[in-house]
């Protein structure tokens, strides 16, 4: 009888199959043909494939048809690799356009030709930190031109680590490191952009169509507010124009674009892990080493004979408020001119600049942003003293 | 290129294409040689160059090895291959890792040392090129494959497409053989390839993006504590997304091959319906663990030596497994925990294996659950990128934050629950079966309807090309 030890040892070795030896199918090697085949299921395949191909077909024009019927258009989508696109653009004495989505919507690139001399290079996104691109155009020894930078203080000085800010360093990171893949990929995506209006990530995607289910939240869930739907068609340049449907401040979407600000531009909550004293220092010193990073970059670029303009774009109804309140301009704005010593257009300094009406509270239709451009540019010549 | 962009999408229909037009096999081998060049080239094109120096370099090591006889020889020839492919495989992938860590030790003995940082691109797929070209010399050493006297040939082998950057890890054994007669063109093959390639992509585009990455990113990335709930949801989501997305590269990737005439063997057979850690590692990355158990566990004296002998082969296996993951400790621990589960299991077995309840349906699903739930907590070390974060998630998995904060919305703790459970489901009916198998039970109806679903949902996504989570090993 074998004893308990022997037993043990027995039964201790290791999983069988894990360990085994290979078998004799595993170690066919070059010469005789091969055993292992993949079994092929006996399926009428050629039928079945018939049917998917048509259903899938069926599925995808009823989808375009019904994108179509709600008003949706072929436009691109506005992601990474369109900027990175635009950034290659970039040479050296180029006017180039960066900040938020007001620079990104209200500044017409005709307009700025037609008064500047040069096309401008349309580099601001919607929600993006303008500061990333700052200084990638900063440490571009070669660049020298000009810089347009919208300002938005909740954007750009947005501390690292916060979606605004990440949304310029991937658009940064895609450009330095986008493989000749990628860049094939984006020429074909804007072929289907052009063609096909379903193709809406915003809105219409399987993603956007499950956010927008209306299941209540956990009371007290720190979910992040929602982000606005499509509202906008972007070009090759990456001109953003507001959508018509939006360009009703009275209509559905505007007021629900609205409603979607007022969130999205009111400062949370501190976080729950950190004493809120401790928080608060953290997000004071953060802002003023940014102060400190944009007069560097500023410096850096101006060194070799560039040049950067400051712009405070429109905004009105409830948001104004709420920015007015949260980001004073004395706190931001006058500090970042008075820091860098670059020149800055406020438009409520300017009469011809105001009174110009944000839809949607945050920026102007697409007829209202060539008009503002045109207005913009004397003032623009004046500062940058061409 | 990925699988899920447009470029592959064009670059597959031209090969394919291309590649059946031509009757000569020689010309079609050289169009894949070509085209898999393309495709790896289409990341970083230097690295192509990388790719086909250590595979001309293992030609050749291989063929010296195959010309002389006497063991001591050989052996040389194998230790040059391995140290070549390591050598390459440590620099680029662990050079900065163990400078750290070289920083580290020093540190402790009291000197200061500031290593300078080696700014080095990490070549895609070079865990798993590495190991289909090592995969040559080893089996030549061990004399189950004669070196083969065609470049091309193992050059094709090496970077054949489909498997180059992300598994599953083909042997040159396994694949040389394939190169010898030209496959005929079947229509049922070629068609269930196209099937397998739209399940790997929209699970790795539907289920893996859409459904889950996002929720395993918040929670992850989340800086402060939370409840139990969210924990567990993100570490569910995580489970549910490296499956779908590893599997369903692995299922695009033997569909590809399938088009084009060539067999691969399965990586995955529903893992999430192992029972016990030897059963997961069955049914799990299989390419890889079958590899390690060859060239490794059997030559350190796999289970033919004393127990405690083989349990320390096994933490040493799994060691090195983890370790080829990443360069960092937290993929070493996941590595560990799994070698200390197989060791924890052998020892159960010991006691209970043979109980008359053992085999007992209601005992197998508690054990599978037990699985599912230890393979969750490892993924925990394999997710999160430091050990700070692994803590806080592992305490906030057991209720150590009930005051935690809540970040997840129900929306996606429902998308998570939905797909867990119906991954789960689906792994636990088909566990025992092969999957075509079970594909050739369905009535045509069934798999018209399925493959249409998940055709139209890849359409509807509107994925992002978002890179495949293996890619970085």
């Amino acid at each position: 009888m074998p004893s308990f030890i022997s037993n043990f040892k027995q039964r201790l070795r290791l999983p069988r199959m894990f360990f085994r030896r290979p078998t004799r199918a595993e170690q066919i090697h070059g010469g005789p043909p091969l055993e292992f085949e993949r079994p092929i299921p006996p399926l009428q395949w050629r039928g079945i494939t018939v049917v998917v191909v048509l259903i899938a077909l069926a599925a995808t024009v009823g989808w375009e048809l019904y994108a179509r019927a709600l008003g949706y258009g072929p436009t691109l989508d506005g992601n990474d690799d369109l900027w990175a696109m635009a950034r290659r653009k970039v040479e050296p004495e180029s006017i180039v356009v960066i900040g938020d989505s007001r620079a990104f919507y209200d500044v017409d690139l005709d307009e700025i030709e037609k008064g500047l001399g040069k096309r401008p290079i349309q580099l601001a996104s919607g929600g993006m930190c303008g500061f990333p691109v700052l200084e990638d155009l900063a440490n571009d020894q070669s660049f020298h031109g000009t810089i347009i930078c919208s300002v938005v203080p909740r954007l750009l000085f947005a501390p690292p680590g916060t979606p605004p800010f990440e949304r310029g360093e991937k658009a940064v990171k895609r450009f330095h490191s986008q493989t000749p893949a990628q860049r094939m990929s984006e020429y074909l995506a804007i072929f289907l952009q052009e063609h096909i209006a379903f193709l809406k990530p915003d809105d219409l995607s399987l993603e956007a169509l499950l956010s927008q289910l209306p299941i209540p939240n956990r009371p007290g869930a720190l979910v992040p507010p929602r982000l606005p739907p499509y509202f906008q068609t972007i070009d090759r340049e990456r001109r953003a124009r507001m959508w018509e449907k939006c360009a009703d401040p009275n209509g559905a979407l505007a007021r629900k674009i609205q409603q979607i600000w007022i969130p999205l531009f009111t400062l949370p909550p501190p976080p729950t892990y950190i004493p809120k004293e401790m928080f608060f220092a953290g997000m004071n010193q953060a802002i003023e080493q940014r102060f400190h990073d944009i007069v560097a970059a500023v410096e850096r670029i101006r060194s070799r004979g560039g040049k950067i303009v400051f712009v405070r774009f429109p905004r009105t109804g409830e948001l104004q408020k709420i920015e007015d309140r949260d980001t004073p301009r004395e706190k931001t704005w006058d500090p970042l001119l008075k820091m860098t010593g670059a020149p800055g257009i406020y438009y409520s300094d300017f009469p011809e600049l105001s009174g110009f009406d944000c839809p949607e509270w945050s920026h102007l239709s697409a007829g209202d942003s060539v008009e503002f451009t045109r207005r913009l540019v004397p003032r623009l010549r004046a500062a940058l003293q061409l | 290129m990925l699988f899920n962009s447009l470029t592959f999408v064009v670059f597959f229909v031209v090969v394919v294409t291309l590649y059946w037009g031509i009757s000569n096999w020689t010309a079609r081998k050289n169009l894949l040689v070509v085209a898999s060049y393309i495709f790896y080239g289409a990341w970083n094109p230097p690295f192509a160059a990388l790719l086909f120096g250590t595979t001309a370099m293992d030609f050749w090591l291989g063929r010296q090895m195959g010309r002389v006889q006497d063991r001591q020889s050989r052996r040389h020839w194998l230790v040059a291959s391995v140290c070549m492919n390591l050598s390459m495989l440590g620099f680029f992938k662990y050079g900065n890792f163990l400078l750290q860590n070289f920083q580290w030790a020093l540190a402790r003995v009291g000197i200061v040392y500031q290593p300078p940082h080696l700014d080095i691109l990490l070549p895609v797929g070079i865990s798993f090129y590495t190991f289909h070209s090592l995969s040559y010399t080893l089996d030549i050493y061990r004399g189950v494959l004669q070196p083969t006297r065609s470049l091309r040939d193992f050059v094709l082998a090496v970077s054949f497409f489909p498997q180059l950057v992300a598994g599953p890890i083909v042997r040159a054994g396994d694949f040389l053989p394939q190169l010898v007669h030209p496959p005929r063109l079947k229509t049922n093959q070629f068609l269930w390839g196209l099937a397998l390639m739209t399940l790997g992509l929209f699970e790795k585009i539907v289920l893996a993006d859409t459904l889950l990455s996002g929720s395993a990113d918040r929670v992850f990335g989340y800086p402060g504590p939370l409840v139990a709930l969210d924990s567990w949801a993100g570490v569910l989501a995580f489970a549910g997304q490296i499956f779908c997305d590893f599997a369903g590269y692995s299922l695009t990737a033997i569909g590809a091959a399938l088009t084009l005439g060539f067999h691969l063997k399965d990586n995955f057979r529903f893992p999430y319906a192992a029972i016990g850690f030897s059963d997961f590692w069955r049914r799990w990355h299989i390419s890889l663990s079958t590899f390690l158990r060859d060239y490794l566990y059997i030559p350190l004296g796999g289970n033919q030596v004393a127990p405690l002998r083989a349990a320390a082969n096994l933490v040493i296996v799994m060691f090195l497994g983890g370790l080829w993951h990443g360069a960092a400790w937290t993929f070493v621990v996941w590595g560990l925990l799994h070698g200390s589960y197989l060791v924890i299991e052998r020892v159960v077995r010991v006691f209970f294996e043979q109980k008359p309840w053992a085999g007992r349906l209601p005992v197998r699903l508690l054990a599978g659950f037990a699985t599912y739930v230890a393979v969750c907590i490892a993924w925990v070390f394999f997710r999160a990128s430091d050990f700070t974060i692994a803590s806080r998630m592992l305490t906030g998995m057991f209720g150590g934050h009930p005051n935690g904060d809540a970040i997840l919305a129900t929306r996606e703790l429902l998308q998570i629950g939905i797909v867990t459970a119906g991954l789960i489901s689906v792994h636990w009916a088909m566990r025992d079966d092969a999957f075509e198998t079970t594909v050739m039970k369905l009535p045509a109806w069934a798999v018209t309807t399925i493959w249409s679903v998940m055709a139209v949902g890849i359409i509807f996504t509107q994925g992002s090309s978002n890179a495949f989570i293996y890619f970085q090993f």
